[in-house]
């Protein structure tokens, strides 16, 4: 930072020297050309537009995104980043046609690499706020250096950007989001469609809306869903395995309250099992008609529900070195 | 077959009554016993942090009486904006103890209010075991209740909110929460305003004791919603939700803390929506009923879509709109998971709010967790009114333990209850001296298979359509006796070893007050490190009666309540501002954070610190929360990235950031603390690090106390400089230093001054 604070301020001597006038050329300059491609409301920099636009004296608000777009850079939040800043831009440009002191513009790295390499970047995207340096809001602080903007602590959206600047200057920027007719079409669209469907398939499905096994099969998969750890997985959103540092793949995480996708997966599959059991053991073994065959299955199923318990139980105590009770066989 | 016909018998009822009323008190024995540990192992005592609230209202409802304690203005926390406590809480467990205690004190037992605070969970226990009783017996029989009681008596779920000790509004409020729902089912069953109107009545009362009666306002509207749907509109729904509804709102409403709400906030309008939803159902079936014409009939169910359809688009207006006020924060978090993290880091702050990973399930329920879904899948047999209930209650339940640790306390009871169902299936087959007559069963089906190949498929396939997989076949019963005594040794032993768990859970997990702390010396005695109560009954006796005390809100409570001080904030979390300036002060500079300190009256700032003991639930590791929520109101000054290094640790050695290092909370944990080690070798045995070898100096703060282990510390805010100075070069003069000159220059010496 202290590197580009020294190196803009030896750019400060060149060219553009602190006469009111040029001052005003400036602003004339940035309006025009923010109003020649008016349908943005970003101003595309190269190096030279750059220094130009940086470098002191100011009476605007400069808004600079240093990005990288190209595929190859495989900059995600670049991407993410780059609607929700050209919204910000239009909105303003919507307001205020000429910029009325704050421009927002960008530098790709593709037409910029020089700038980068000066300001010694190698991470993007970045985005800069040059304060004025003349003017009533002119901020002594950040004559040459900008105020940046944290990506990691803030989040992405245009609000945020907007929040940051208002914080940061005279200038309030409102969001204006097109609605989205498109999507809202869609939705009404695809609710209309399917209630159609339903309503002209009714009679079909009917038998398949009422069935008892149907609904009971959704519910059982919902709890089982829950109470296995999903959302936790959800909110979290915990690796499916990991690495065990020994080159092969751990299954189960370390850690009460913790854990990995697959493993969740694993109980409540186990679960589902025994569940089944139980179910089996009191609702189809008395519904056997031939005795031989009835005392296998239930002894059978007796065995599974064992060896599933005491799986699980297994389980639980890798999670919990502490937990003191054991079930055969898999003690 | 004699057995049975004795346990059948009308001679042995009174008998068999006498055995049930055993077997309930029994469970509320062990329901009990089992929440005592805590009292046995340390003493009697409230625990935690929001009780200690409760137990201080508590006293101040018996010492000022009703009136007093409905109009109570609390100046000794919030300060200086104070607390209208009255307004902003949940009477009912204050009440219930204070009516307790009169009632004792009338019969003319001397107890202390205390000790009835104490002992009021483990004692609302046993009649939640009652409730659930009552609940089950009308989905099943009584069989399956007393099986739901006894789980719900020992399963952690429910006792790691009410062992002794815990008097927090949950300890009440899981019994209402059984109750209300046994009334509503008893109302649906029988179409019964009377019974309705009990419900209501219940149900005011868990309005009174608990935040959470919204699942309550919610889950019986879900309730009759899913019933419509499935084409079940009865009169006796609509008795029984009309009577419900109507009185219990007008009850909710007389709770000043609800206030308008149930008419006014979106938790509650799919209540009222369903309410006007049934209005519009039963009078288009009574227009059915007179008018026999079809065209007629259709006409009417296009009125009903086009008029449900009209007051959901009103509601969703009027929510937008700004009439109806939207989900309050802490319930729109149980939707959209991301949203708390985002908007409300106090929210997202507390443990209990964290999502619940599968051990926790287990840990809580033990073998219940695979018995519940096997009962929900049961309750589909039959899918009467009350059996929707319990499988609707049960998906939600379960939805929202996922998404909150806490709410686990809401799924417990359905677990019980599914899972009581399931086993009392099991043993109904297995636990049974019917005996099927093999050949007669056979000569029976040949029967039937002949029977169903005379006649045409069609009527056979009918009847399928409707039932469960599970149950296609004719129910016979159990041949083999060895089958039985498997089935049920196995049955047997698991439930064995399931009380085991408990037992252990409850031991080892639950039943510690956190106030007082337990560990195992060398030789395997107790020892007891009771730091907090040292510390805030030296505030209470050295301490002028009206010192403002800061600390963090986690130790708000306590400090109102053991230490009788005013405290700044405290875990009634309503105020996010006054939150966030406590934590400014304790994360910024100095210089920076005497302002806030004397502006607010403190006289005494307390940090908790762990780092001598292991300790890990100390300030330091709660940080980065004060620092987030003060982030969060100044976003300038505060910057939770200024705290990690470079790298992104979070650090307290050596290569702690120089804001870290000289943020107020820091210096407070350290100060002076390397004097407890040989030089250089001052460790942190919460974060296991070595510490620098120069502890941090205090300037605006002296040192006024330190509990034996360090646990608490306490801090007396210094007056301003007699001779004008500012703190930092008053204590250089004092330490005999000679002033250096200010390397700043003059015109940035730091003000000190407070206007």
């Amino acid at each position: 930072m202290r590197f580009f604070g020294s190196l803009l301020s030896l750019l400060a001597i060149t060219p553009f020297c602190s006469a009111s006038a040029t001052v005003d050329d400036k602003t004339l300059k940035f309006s025009q050309l923010l109003t020649s491609n008016a349908k943005s409301g970003v101003i595309q920099l190269n190096n030279e537009l750059y220094n130009a636009i940086t470098t002191a004296p100011r009476n605007y608000t400069a808004v600079v995104l240093l990005t990288a777009l190209a595929p190859q850079f495989g900059c995600q939040l670049c991407k993410d980043f780059q609607p929700e800043y050209d919204l910000l831009a239009k909105s303003w440009q919507g307001q205020h046609k000429n910029g009325d002191g704050l421009f927002f513009s960008s530098l790709d790295f593709q037409n910029g690499r020089e700038t980068f390499m000066k300001l010694g970047l190698n991470t993007a995207p970045i985005l800069y706020l040059f304060p004025p340096t003349v003017g009533p809001d002119a901020d002594p602080l950040h004559h040459t250096t900008p105020k940046q903007f944290d990506f990691q602590s803030n989040r992405i959206p245009a609000e945020a950007v907007a929040h940051w600047i208002s914080n940061n200057g005279p200038h309030k920027p409102e969001i204006v989001r097109p609605f989205n007719y498109e999507k809202l079409f869609m939705t009404l669209g695809a609710i209309f469609a399917g209630a159609l469907i339903l309503l002209l398939s009714f009679k079909t499905l009917k038998p398949a809306l009422y069935s008892r096994n149907l609904w009971s099969a959704i519910s059982l998969i919902l709890i089982l869903l829950f109470t296995s750890g999903h959302m936790f997985n959800h909110i979290r959103s915990v690796p499916y395995v990991a690495n065990n540092g020994r080159g092969g793949v751990s299954y189960v995480a370390g850690g009460f309250s913790n854990q990995f996708g697959l493993e969740t997966q694993i109980v409540a599959v186990v679960y589902a099992v025994l569940a089944f059991c139980a179910i089996a053991l009191s609702m189809k073994m008395p519904r056997v008609a031939d005795p031989t065959r009835q005392k296998i299955a239930i002894l059978l199923w007796n065995a599974i529900l064992l060896c599933g318990f005491s799986f699980l139980m297994t389980l639980f105590r890798m999670k919990n070195g502490g937990y003191p009770f054991k079930l055969p066989p898999l003690w | 077959m004699s057995l049975d016909a004795i346990l059948k018998d009308e001679s042995t009822k009174n008998f068999r009554s006498l055995l049930k009323v055993v077997i309930l008190l029994t469970i509320a024995g062990a329901a009990i016993s089992s929440r005592l540990f805590s009292v046995i192992r340390f003493e009697s005592i409230i625990h935690e942090f929001d009780p200690w609230f409760n137990f201080r209202a508590t006293k101040y409802l018996v010492k000022n009486g009703f009136y007093g304690f409905w109009d109570w203005f609390d100046d000794r926390t919030w300060h200086p904006l104070g607390r209208v406590t009255g307004g902003t809480l949940y009477p009912g467990l204050m009440v219930t103890s204070g009516v307790i205690y009169h009632i004792l004190r009338f019969l003319t037992f001397p107890v202390d209010i205390r000790n009835i605070c104490v002992l009021l969970a483990p004692g609302f226990s046993g009649l939640t075991a009652l409730a659930t009783y009552l609940f089950t017996k009308e989905m099943k029989d009584e069989a399956a209740g007393l099986l739901a009681a006894a789980f719900i008596g020992i399963a952690p779920g429910y006792i790691s909110r009410s062992v002794a000790g815990s008097y927090d509004n949950e300890a009440i409020a899981i019994f209402l929460l059984m109750f209300t729902f046994y009334l509503w089912i008893k109302a649906l069953k029988l179409g019964s305003a009377y019974w309705g109107a009990l419900c209501a009545l219940f149900y005011f009362y868990m309005v009174a004791a608990w935040g959470g009666y919204v699942f309550i306002t919610n889950m019986i509207p879900l309730h009759a919603f899913v019933l419509i749907l499935m084409g079940r509109f009865s009169p006796r729904l609509y008795v029984s939700y009309t009577s419900w509804y109507a009185l219990g709102t007008l009850g909710s409403m007389q709770i000043p803390f609800v206030g308008f709400l149930p008419i006014r906030s979106s938790e509650h309008m799919a209540a009222l929506g369903v309410f006007g939803l049934l209005q519009i159902v039963a009078f288009v079936d009574y227009v059915r009923s007179q008018v026999p014409s079809k065209q007629f009939q259709k006409l009417l169910w296009v009125f009903l879509v086009v008029a449900f359809m009209v007051s959901s688009a009103a509601l969703v207006g009027l929510t937008v709109s700004g009439t109806i006020a939207p989900w309050t924060g802490r319930f729109y978090s149980l939707w959209d998971t991301g949203y708390a993290k985002i908007h409300i880091p106090i929210i997202a702050s507390v443990s209990e709010h964290q999502p619940t990973a599968w051990p926790a399930f287990f840990f809580d329920l033990s073998m219940l967790i695979w018995l519940f879904p096997a009962g929900i899948y049961m309750l589909f047999q039959n899918l009467a009114d009350e059996h929707v209930f319990v499988i609707i209650y049960g998906i939600m339940a379960s939805y929202f333990a996922g998404v909150m640790v806490r709410l686990m306390l809401t799924l417990t009871p359905v677990v019980c209850v599914a899972a009581a169902i399931a086993l009392s299936n099991i043993f109904d087959n297995y636990l049974t001296l019917h005996r099927p007559d093999a050949e007669k069963v056979a000569a029976e089906i040949a029967a039937e298979e002949k029977k169903a190949a005379e006649e045409p498929k069609k009527t056979e396939k009918k009847e399928d359509a409707n039932v469960l997989n599970a149950v296609k076949n004719p129910e016979i019963g159990i041949f083999s006796t060895t089958s039985k005594v498997t089935v049920v040794g196995m049955f047997a032993i698991y439930l064995f070893l399931f009380v085991l768990h408990c037992t252990w859970v409850t031991s080892n997990a639950y039943s510690s007050p956190s106030v007082v702390l337990a560990s195992r010396l060398p030789d395997g005695s107790q020892h007891i490190i009771d730091d907090y109560r040292e510390a805030y009954y030296w505030l209470r006796k050295n301490t002028p009666e009206d010192a403002k005390i800061m600390s963090w809100w986690d130790y708000g409570y306590q400090i109102g309540g053991m230490a009788d001080r005013t405290t700044l904030v405290d875990n009634n979390t309503w105020n996010n501002t006054h939150i966030a300036t406590v934590g400014k002060a304790m994360a910024s500079r100095e210089e920076v954070a005497y302002p806030i300190l004397r502006q607010h009256d403190v006289d005494y700032v307390l940090v908790i610190f762990g780092g001598l003991l292991g300790y890990s639930g100390d300030d330091i590791n709660k940080f980065l929360w004060m620092i987030r929520i003060a982030e969060g109101v100044w976003p300038d000054e505060i910057k939770e990235r200024d705290f990690f290094t470079s790298r992104g640790e979070y650090r307290v050695d050596d290569g702690a950031t120089d804001t870290m290092k000289n943020s107020l909370m820091y210096k407070m944990s350290f100060y002076n603390y390397h004097t407890m080690f040989p030089p250089g070798q001052a460790q942190d045995r919460v974060r296991g690090v070595k510490l620098p070898a120069v502890g941090p100096t205090l300037n605006i703060l002296e040192e006024a106390f330190t509990s034996e282990n360090w646990i608490v510390r306490i801090y007396k805010v210094k007056d301003l400089d007699k001779l004008g100075r500012d703190h930092a070069s008053a204590v250089a003069f004092e330490s005999g230093k000679k002033k250096r000159k200010s390397k700043l220059g003059k015109n940035k010496v730091r003000k000190l001054r407070v206007v």
